[in-house]
């Protein structure tokens, strides 16, 4: 038993332990898949650098800590300041406020009941596992389903065409260090369309916060849904996520994913399934790393049906000795014929210390397809910079003009004004003072 | 306005102005003409701040203030202005937010009040129209899909925005057509006022038939070998550069 050394860290040992303790309180259809899952992780251990989907990053300084796994409490008047606070400004939409893990309905503001289902998922297990029976062996999913508690399951009736997106409000509140597996299920219903924007807030006192979150996501046949995903944490949160999304023929799925400067490890993985033909995948990302910090995105789009398009464009900004991951993989099976692929990753370095990894992977068996990568890594253009300053903007502003304009191309996409806003104001806000020279 | 006083400069360790001695008055249009090599373009980007040139000797002063203590952005705000040769593409720089941030932070040094948005869109149609370019700029990076004449146009049209005091443009005519040329050429006559001063750097003789220059300067081997009136001009397009070399490689002549 030899490798289990490598994975026996104390939040492991804990682990087993609360399973052993509590874990089996689960009844009904549920027990099995959880115990199944547990078995799996135990056997696995947290995911370590000798596996290659995970070389990069290293969970291992992360999983030294004790954590524990119940929230915090917070009080009504205090909540409803933050729910204030976190509001999108000037964005019309509905709101659903997420605390702990666990649905605040009677805080939210929904679209009508006949347009959209929530629930609990913590009721609904039964539903939310199915159609993803098949997890995988991915140690942090099986951990999550091991353990998940609360969690929304979130459904957009046939033909609802939502007149305003949904944001969801994922509050997190922690006395002690805490780790948080939130698990979420959204069904895009046939012909329906909807637009999800998640934004996350943390309450603490100098504690620490691992989340491993899972979503689940179904874009049924002609129906569209955008995903927002904007990632403002602080230092003292560790983020591992998990998003996968199965995508029915003729519909389109967009992702949106902001990693701002702040938590020391983010990992993202996005996965999307192309069940059926004729379907159109979007996946933008950018991300910005700031001093010690650790962001690491993994995609991975699956084409197994004729005539779909994807495009993928990630964009990073590394500041100080800041660290990125970047794996895009693209996967086309042999019957997905006409395929188009494209994805595109770009990297702006702002410091002689930072760190990039990047890495495309296209893996293509159909032979008539149209597919194709790049990627970039580069720093400011001298001849650039002097242009601006020639025109007496000063150093920093022509920096943040130049940081703009390599962000360009994933910002403009976003289609509500007072989002995009938003998304460049926290941008700045988190950036203040990283414009100046680096040498 | 301008005085340039035994100017050196070396890029990546070599020496390419080698003691430029030059005084340029408000109200005065000067032309820098000379061979490929000579140091004419240095010039302009020792001026303008760019980084990769050493000054290693001498002095420029802008109406009594020290421009080589200064950084590019203040040099721009204290006046000077350099139309570049090569304009830079920026993709993702809007055209008018870069217009915009440029005229407000020299507004800001000049102690000038902020333009609403209003005031400064009717600036830019005023100034576009003063030199007679049409390009779209709203919703377009900068420089982006300008061709070659475009760009330099847009060079002159930042030039009017900015109202610098003194004004270096950097073969602002090569790569223009006639019609472009009389186009740029009558933009910077409507500029010129008894206040600001212009270097044009060129190349030809024929940017000097539309812009009369009070003075002509001969660049060569990074010094000043000749200077005179237009004539000076006429007499380099019938001679050629050679002469100029031959007499200077001969006598050594200094200014």
């Amino acid at each position: 038993m030899a490798m289990l050394n490598e994975f026996t860290t104390p939040l492991y040992n804990q682990l087993i332990a609360e399973f052993e303790k509590s874990g089996a309180d689960t009844s009904g259809d549920i027990l099995d898949i959880r115990k199944n899952a547990f078995e799996l992780f135990k056997a696995k251990g947290f995911p370590t650098t000798k596996e290659e989907d995970w070389k990069f990053t290293s969970l291992k300084p992360f999983l030294n800590d004790d954590y524990s796994f119940n929230a915090a409490d917070l009080d009504a008047d205090s909540l409803n300041t933050v729910i204030a606070q976190s509001l999108v400004p000037d964005l019309d939409a509905y709101y659903l406020v997420v605390l702990n893990g666990v649905i605040q309905p009677e805080l939210s503001v929904l679209p009508a009941k006949d347009q959209v289902t929530l629930q609990s998922l913590h009721n609904n297990e039964a539903v939310a596992f199915n159609g993803f029976k098949n997890i995988g062996d991915n140690a942090m999913v099986a951990l999550n389903t091991a353990f998940f508690k609360g969690g929304y399951y979130l459904e957009v009736s046939k033909n609802t065409v939502l007149d305003k997106p949904v944001q969801i409000i994922n509050i997190y509140t922690a006395k002690e260090n805490i780790l948080f597996q939130p698990r979420n299920v959204v069904v895009v219903n046939q012909h329906a369309q909807a637009e999800l924007i998640e934004t996350t807030v943390v309450l603490k006192e100098s504690a620490l916060l691992f989340v491993n979150s899972v979503s689940q996501l179904i874009v049924k046949e002609n129906a569209q849904l955008k995903q927002y995903k904007v990632q403002n944490n602080d230092t003292n949160n560790r983020i591992v996520s998990y998003n996968h999304i199965n995508q029915e023929r003729s519909s389109r799925y967009d992702n949106f994913t902001f990693c701002l400067p702040g938590a020391e490890l983010i990992r993202n993985n996005l996965e999307v399934t192309l069940n059926g033909s004729a379907t159109e995948t979007h996946l933008l990302g950018l991300y910005l790393v700031g001093d010690h910090q650790l962001t690491d995105n993994h995609t991975l789009i699956h084409h197994k049906f004729p005539n779909c398009d994807s495009n993928e464009i990630y964009k990073g900004v590394l500041l100080k000795n800041g660290k990125a991951v970047f794996n895009g993989k693209v996967f086309v099976e042999r019957e997905a014929q006409k395929t188009n692929a494209f994805q595109q990753n770009n990297n702006l370095l702002l410091s002689n210390n930072a760190t990039v990894f990047a890495k495309p992977q296209l893996e293509i068996y159909a032979d008539d397809v149209k597919c194709s990568h790049g990627c970039t890594v580069g720093q400011f253009d001298p001849e650039s910079l002097f242009y601006l300053r020639s025109r007496g903007i000063s150093e920093e502003s022509s920096r943040k003009l130049l940081v703009e304009a390599f962000m360009f191309d994933v910002t403009e996409k976003i289609e509500h004004d007072a989002l995009k806003e938003y998304v460049q104001s926290l941008i700045y806000a988190k950036m203040e003072n990283s414009f100046l020279s680096v040498v | 306005m301008l005085s340039i006083k035994n100017l050196h400069a070396n890029i990546e360790g070599k020496e390419i102005l080698k003691g430029i001695n030059l005084e340029v008055n408000a109200g005065e249009v000067h032309a820098i003409m000379g061979p490929n090599g000579s140091g004419k373009s240095s010039l302009a980007s020792v001026l303008a701040g760019r980084e990769n040139y050493e000054v290693t000797e001498g002095e420029v002063w802008l109406d009594g203030k020290n421009v080589l203590d200064m950084k590019p952005e203040e040099r721009a705000r204290e006046g000077v202005f350099l139309a570049f040769q090569y304009p830079v593409e920026i993709p993702g720089v809007s055209n008018i937010n870069f217009l915009r941030t440029a005229l407000s932070e020299i507004r800001t040094h000049r102690n000038l009040p902020a333009l609403s948005a209003k005031e400064f869109l009717k600036l830019t149609k005023e100034k576009q129209q003063l030199v007679e370019f049409e390009a779209k700029l709203a919703n377009r990076s900068l420089n982006q899909g300008f061709s070659g004449g475009e760009k330099k146009r847009n060079e002159v049209f930042q030039l009017a925005m900015l109202d610098p005091k003194l004004s270096i443009l950097d073969e602002t005519d090569s790569g223009l057509d006639i019609d472009a040329l009389r186009i740029v050429s009558n933009g910077i006559n409507k500029l010129r006022s008894a206040d600001n001063a212009f270097v044009l750097i060129t190349h030809y003789q024929r940017l000097l038939e539309y812009i009369v220059p009070d003075f002509v300067h001969v660049l060569y081997n990074g010094q000043i070998v000749r200077s005179g009136t237009k004539e000076l001009a006429l007499e380099l397009e019938e001679k050629g550069y050679d002469w100029l070399k031959e007499l200077h490689d001969n006598e050594s002549i200094n200014k």
